[in-house]
């Protein structure tokens, strides 16, 4: 029996595509950063709204056979299927099998497969046990009909609901924060409506006709207390109306202590769930900007171009210059960007992410390029130096792109000093203004370029200026017009916004 | 160029670097300074005609003649100190061409009304860059290397002379490619004293006394300027 766990285990360790699988699925599943879990999420919520649709309708039409077909064995198998699988995704009996067996091994004690598997077993079980999963299994089963009771399973498919609906997640984790609260509460109001359903119930049972059992005493007791009122069971006795004026005063107090309870929760997570929000919203995007740090330069940055740049988001570690930047309509959010934890929420493995280290400290620039290079190497990073020592230490970090600004001003003074006439051309192009823009031309974007010489592309129709090929790592300038452009080549070329726009359309296969 | 004369003011994080690059370049460069510290740099440095004086004072300010200076810059660290000469530079010296460093956003609308030339604005600047680098990030790095002439390539100015086989020409009409020049844009007296990028699409005519801003190899360059100085081909 051992050896039949091992094999198998390690025939499933071997398979790649038994792993990858699994990862795939567990991903889908589970991994809110998955692009592709949302389709999974529309297509469940779409079968749980039809099928409680489907109920609603019965209730008083008959329902035609496809689509009750459709609602007891299509969705029912759907879910089966979908509640199976994230069984089968929750933990890994292969590897602690696995696992078992090498520490067996190395001590010389005899291999015990199946401790591990029963315990594999047991999490499964724990699992099947949690709120969530006893929704799913239940939500499983069709609503069935001819006993009128047993309709009350198509609650679980909407409660399965709560599962896709993020806000009601949200509203659950607050709550949680303020458990030991809300559970005074709740022992008080237990307390209460105990005292007062026994006493109403000793002191009216055979006066008050409406009072028969405890059961109607302490319903009457929670109506009161709840300010609800209906007015169904009423104290007829002197003593009664006594202990009612007691409950309804301290139902006032209880349902003011709980208003209380939940705002606070609220107040204290509000600015937490909102960066939450915005963090979602910008993982969703293929690309985005992390702006670290809002200072002169990403001010100056967010005035110039902001409007360009749809999916940004600003780190700033000062409360201060974070609701600056909000009031200057950003979106920023309080957090230390050189903590692993702060830049590990972002959706490294789906998006493309530019971090761009704008603080006006050396140290925490190259921090922060350190801390995003070390959570994925696919973040880009541009990272500021204000002291030129510094650059060889953020080449060595793995900035991608090292701005200096004071180099470049000076580079710029320096030209305005000794070439006057050329430092509004340089000005212009450097800053890419309106006619000037030396832009370039990937050539696998305009697919009718490649193998064509240089003569034949039309950069005086479009009004360019041809400067050169960037081929690799070497550009070649002004190239023989006889040159065939090639796959990866880019091409710099100088004019007008309007004119690349129309060489590009010229040459992308797209227009006509 | 006839007079290479530059007063310069400050020598603090930009003045340090920008004295070194203009001295290289074959101007003269006179440092003033107030800080003590800055002012005992520029001597170390090789500036041995510094002066420390309080450019607060118009007195000193006239005792130094900018008006014989070619143009006026100032780059002192102290950004309200910066603003204040610059003011004081514009109402005692009409004349005089003033470039100024802003330090900060706001600086650079106070330098333009305190009367300087031009205003380079360090943040505006390094904003365009980080734009830049985000959306063309081959043609920045190239453009910054042409600018500071690595890879042997750069920009060259060059006026045209009297009976050039260039005069007469028009620009749609003549490929500089073959010298290996590029032609980027000029400044046609007839229409001004002004640069234009040949990029607007305007035919232009040239004439001697045009000066044409051009983009090649330095050697090419060379050539190209020794070719139109002859009189004719």
């Amino acid at each position: 029996m051992n050896q039949i766990l091992l094999s198998i285990a390690l025939f499933l360790r071997a398979s790649i595509r038994y792993k990858s699988s699994k990862n795939f699925i567990r991903d889908i599943l589970t991994n809110s950063n998955n692009p592709y879990k949302k389709y999974v999420d529309i297509t469940i919520i779409f079968l749980i709204v039809t099928s409680i649709f489907i109920l609603i309708y019965e209730v008083k039409h008959p329902v035609p056979k496809w689509l009750y077909i459709y609602d007891v064995y299509f969705v029912s198998f759907v879910f089966s299927i979908e509640y199976i699988l994230r069984l089968w995704v929750y933990n890994n009996i292969t590897e602690s099998i696995i696992k078992e067996h090498k520490e067996a091994h190395f001590l010389g004690r005899k291999f015990t497969p199946m401790k591990v598997f029963k315990d594999g077993l047991l999490e499964k079980l724990k699992y099947i046990f949690t709120p969530s999963a006893l929704i799913d299994l239940l939500a499983i089963f069709p609503a069935y009909r001819p006993l009128r009771v047993l309709r009350i399973f198509v609650l679980f498919r909407v409660l399965k609901l709560l599962r896709y609906t993020k806000s009601i997640n949200q509203f659950t984790e607050v709550l949680s924060n303020k458990k030991f609260e809300l559970l005074t509460l709740l022992f008080l109001l237990f307390f209460i409506v105990m005292t007062a359903g026994i006493a109403i119930y000793v002191l009216e049972e055979g006066f008050n006709q409406n009072i028969n059992t405890l059961f109607d005493a302490l319903y009457w007791a929670l109506v009161t207390m709840s300010t609800v009122g209906y007015g169904d069971i009423s104290p007829v006795t002197q003593e009664g109306r006594i202990i009612s004026i007691l409950v309804i005063i301290s139902g006032i107090a209880m349902i003011s202590f709980a208003t209380s309870v939940i705002v606070s929760a609220f107040s204290e997570k509000l600015s937490e769930l909102k960066e939450n929000r915005i963090i979602e919203q910008v993982n969703k995007s293929k690309s985005f900007l992390l702006v670290c740090g809002y200072g002169q330069m990403s001010k100056m940055f967010f005035r110039q171009y902001g409007a360009e740049y749809d999916n940004y988001i600003i780190l700033e570690i000062s409360k201060e210059r974070m609701e600056q930047a909000r009031k200057d309509g950003y979106d920023a959010i309080h957090e230390d960007a050189s903590r692993y934890e702060t830049l590990s929420k972002f959706n490294t493995d789906h998006c493309d992410i530019t971090v761009l280290c704008l603080t006006s400290s050396d140290v925490e620039n190259i921090y922060i390029t350190l801390n995003a290079k070390s959570i994925s190497s696919n973040i880009k990073v541009i990272a500021r130096a204000n002291d030129f020592n510094m650059v060889s230490k953020f080449e060595h970090a793995g900035a991608n792109h090292i701005l200096m600004p004071n180099r470049v001003v000076n580079s710029m003074i320096h030209t305005a000093i000794t070439k006057p006439t050329m430092y509004k051309a340089i000005h212009a192009i450097l800053t890419g203004k309106s006619i000037a823009r030396v832009d370039e031309i990937r050539a696998y974007e305009c697919e009718i370029m490649i193998g064509k010489t240089i003569q034949y592309l039309e950069f005086k129709k479009a009004k360019l200026l041809f400067m050169g090929i960037q081929r690799g790592s070497t550009f070649m300038f002004n190239p023989s017009r006889n040159e065939v452009v090639q796959y990866g080549d880019i091409l710099l070329v100088m004019g007008r916004e309007i004119s690349l726009k129309y060489f590009i359309s010229l040459y992308n296969g797209v227009s006509e | 160029m006839k007079n290479r004369k530059i007063l310069l003011f400050g020598y603090g994080n930009h003045g340090k670097y920008i004295a070194k690059g203009l001295v290289e370049d074959g101007f003269k460069v006179q440092v003033i300074e107030n800080n003590e510290n800055f002012y005992n740099n520029a001597l170390d440095e090789g500036f041995t005609d510094a002066c420390k004086i309080d450019v607060t004072k118009d007195e000193l300010l006239m005792a130094l003649n900018p008006e014989s200076y070619k143009q006026l810059v100032c780059v002192m660290d102290d950004e309200h100190l910066n603003v204040f000469l610059t003011l004081s530079l514009r109402s005692l010296f009409k004349k005089s061409y003033i470039l100024s460093i802003s330090d900060s956003i706001h600086t650079t609308k106070k330098l333009q009304m305190a009367g300087a030339n031009m205003v380079i604005d360090l943040y505006e600047v390094s904003a365009n860059k980080i734009h830049n680098i985000l959306n063309r990030p081959v043609a920045t790095q190239l453009l910054e290397e042409f600018v500071v002439h690595k890879n042997d390539i750069g920009f060259r100015e060059l006026i045209i002379p009297p009976k050039s086989f260039l005069s007469g020409l028009m620009t749609d009409d003549i490929d500089l490619s073959e010298y290996g020049v590029l032609l980027v844009g000029l400044i046609d007296e007839e229409r001004g004293h002004h640069f234009e990028f040949i990029t607007t699409g305007i035919n232009h005519k040239l004439d001697s006394g045009d000066t044409l801003v051009c983009i090649g190899k330095e050697e090419m360059l060379n050539n190209f300027v020794d070719l139109i100085n002859k009189k004719e081909i």
